[in-house]
């Protein structure tokens, strides 16, 4: 699934010298169906005041929002060229000021959900109906700022909210008794669990959030597997920060072939 | 009994309340009281959102991406130092405006110990670009300052004192950005920021008895700063000593010194807290005294110039 836009993240990580190709790829398949079938945006506008916003708070998995951000015309050929390259606006992390689409410049771990749920609750006072989304890691999710949000989403009633979460089980490398799930419904969310890497799964789940603007915020938790797609990659070993020599290329793009 | 600088803040927020409907005040569990006026007449637009510094800053940070105007307000060492990366990445880094409006900095809450002192905040705020430093220590002060700067599109942070320097100014002389000449002279030029503007012109007394004249400026903007008046009066006095309840290391004083470091003849006084930590208790004025901020500390440097 989405062969063609992970050889594209190979390439610009071939191309820039840089980059996260597995924690990309793992989040890959959701960001392409949020992009594809479930945000409302005009990418001539990003700005656009009725756009649902899409917060990527795991920020080195950036590649998995550039892709798809040029496919759908907010960035282009050149931007993408430009990976980790002096002059261009595509860094290792997405940066708000910079690159049309990305709401928030994330990379240290643990804002976007407070930033998002301050946005959220923006929405909430101005009674806006827009959707809100956030994807967050599940390494992430052992800051304690993103549970300082998570209490304050549920509090206030941010129903036009919608986190999810990349349990890809990084974090069980660290701290292994983490039962994603029962962490969001301890705070009063509404959880749902899916396979991160089924569409119709993850679409099923969203269908079933009903974005009101006084409501229940909603999580949904991706299972999904660290470098999907390519064999070679997944998993949590050499790879989350490596650069393929020309052998390794070779094979990857084969993998995806 | 004068009204507190804090009450002010209050009474601000009421004030603007009343026609600015973004502007929306956010407390981490401090400060309900006095702002009961301004929830009760803009509902849905005050949140004590709870005790979690971080995560507040980064929630003004998203109001301010929606379009309001967000006040946050605690206690300075939980946001300023606790929740500094927020301030940071979430405002400064996103190019997003707000408004930060802490009490207790220096050792105002000065029997509650280290935990609860902040007298590094110049410092630290000053390696964020962009933003914009305030303190003021009188109500009229926080009222002019406020007004003239929240909605200024840049990221402003009031530090409230916890005590007035019982100085009487008009609404005129205080101009966001600005100094105050408060008294002239031209022998020494005493700058100072904050509640020991008392202590500067106590001090400026006991000079004149001495037959020096000081130059007095106040400094209620310390970003952006004053630097033509503080340049303006060096230049004339080539004597400086500057006044503040900052640490040594990146308060006023440096500022100071880097606006007038190339005027011939420069002499030079810092009367700050020292560069450690303040673990004595007793009375906010026991703290001054212990940590050297008296007039005499003033007098002193000015009679060894002059010895």
């Amino acid at each position: 699934m989405n062969s063609e836009l992970r050889r594209k993240i190979v390439d610009m990580v071939v191309a820039g010298k840089d980059g996260h190709i597995p924690s990309a790829f793992s989040i890959l398949d959701i960001i392409t169906l949020l992009y594809r079938d479930v945000l409302r945006f005009d990418a001539s506008n990003p700005l656009w005041k009725d756009r649902d916003y899409f917060i990527l708070s795991k920020g080195h998995g950036c590649l998995a929002l550039y892709v798809n951000l040029h496919r759908h015309g907010f960035i282009t050929d050149h931007d993408i060229e430009m990976f980790c390259k002096q002059g261009g606006i595509l860094g290792e992390h997405p940066d708000r000021t910079k690159v049309p689409g990305a709401e928030a410049s994330t990379g240290s771990l643990g804002h976007g959900l407070s930033f998002a749920v301050g946005i959220a609750l923006g929405l909430q006072i101005q009674k806006m109906n827009n959707r809100l989304f956030i994807l967050l890691g599940d390494g992430e999710c052992q800051e304690g700022t993103v549970w300082e949000a998570a209490n304050v989403a549920r509090n206030r009633d941010l129903g036009n909210l919608c986190a999810i979460v990349d349990w890809n089980q990084s974090a069980m490398q660290l701290l292994p008794i983490d039962d994603m799930p029962k962490k969001w419904e301890a705070f009063g969310w509404n959880v749902q669990v899916v396979d991160g890497h089924n569409e119709s799964e993850i679409l099923g789940a969203i269908n079933n959030v009903a974005f009101q603007t006084r409501g229940i915020p909603s999580v949904i938790v991706a299972k999904t597997i660290k470098g999907k797609g390519v064999s070679m990659l997944e998993g949590h070993g050499i790879w989350h920060h490596r650069i393929p020599n020309e052998l390794e290329y070779g094979q990857i793009m084969e993998a995806l072939s | 009994m004068s009204k507190s600088t804090r009450q002010q803040f209050a009474d601000t927020m009421h004030a603007i309340g009343q026609y600015d409907e973004n502007l929306v005040v956010m407390v981490g569990d401090i400060g309900h009281g006095i702002l009961k006026p301004f929830a009760e007449s803009c509902p849905g637009r005050y949140y004590n959102i709870g005790i979690l510094e971080p995560t507040m800053i980064s929630l003004g940070a998203g109001l301010s991406a929606t379009g309001l105007r967000p006040v946050i307000h605690t206690i300075a060492p939980f946001m300023i130092e606790r929740a500094f990366e927020q301030i940071k990445l979430d405002f400064c880094y996103h190019q997003l405006s707000g408004n930060i409006v802490t009490v207790g900095s220096a050792f105002d809450y000065s029997n509650l110990g280290c935990t609860h002192h902040c007298y590094g905040d110049f410092a630290l705020l000053k390696t964020l670009p962009g933003v914009e430093i305030c303190f003021p220590s009188s109500p009229i002060e926080f009222d002019q300052l406020f007004k003239q700067s929240y909605q200024n599109n840049q990221l402003t942070v009031y530090r409230i004192a916890g005590k007035n320097h019982g100085v009487q100014f008009e609404e005129s002389e205080i101009v966001f950005g600005k100094g105050v000449l408060v008294s002239e002279g031209e022998d020494v030029t005493i700058i100072a920021t904050g509640p020991l503007l008392k202590t500067a012109l106590i001090a400026k007394e006991d000079l004149l008895s001495k037959g020096i004249k000081s130059e007095v400026i106040y400094i209620h903007t310390i970003r952006p700063l004053d630097i033509d008046l503080i340049r303006s009066s060096v230049q004339k006095t080539h004597n400086v000593v500057v006044v503040e309840e900052h640490m040594r290391t990146g308060g006023l004083g440096d500022e100071v010194l880097r606006a007038t470091y190339d005027i011939e003849g420069l002499k030079f006084h810092s009367v700050s807290i020292p560069d450690k930590f303040v673990t004595g208790y007793g009375t906010y004025e026991e703290l001054s005294k212990s940590c050297g901020l008296t007039p005499e500390a003033i007098v002193n440097a000015v009679n060894s110039w002059y010895s």
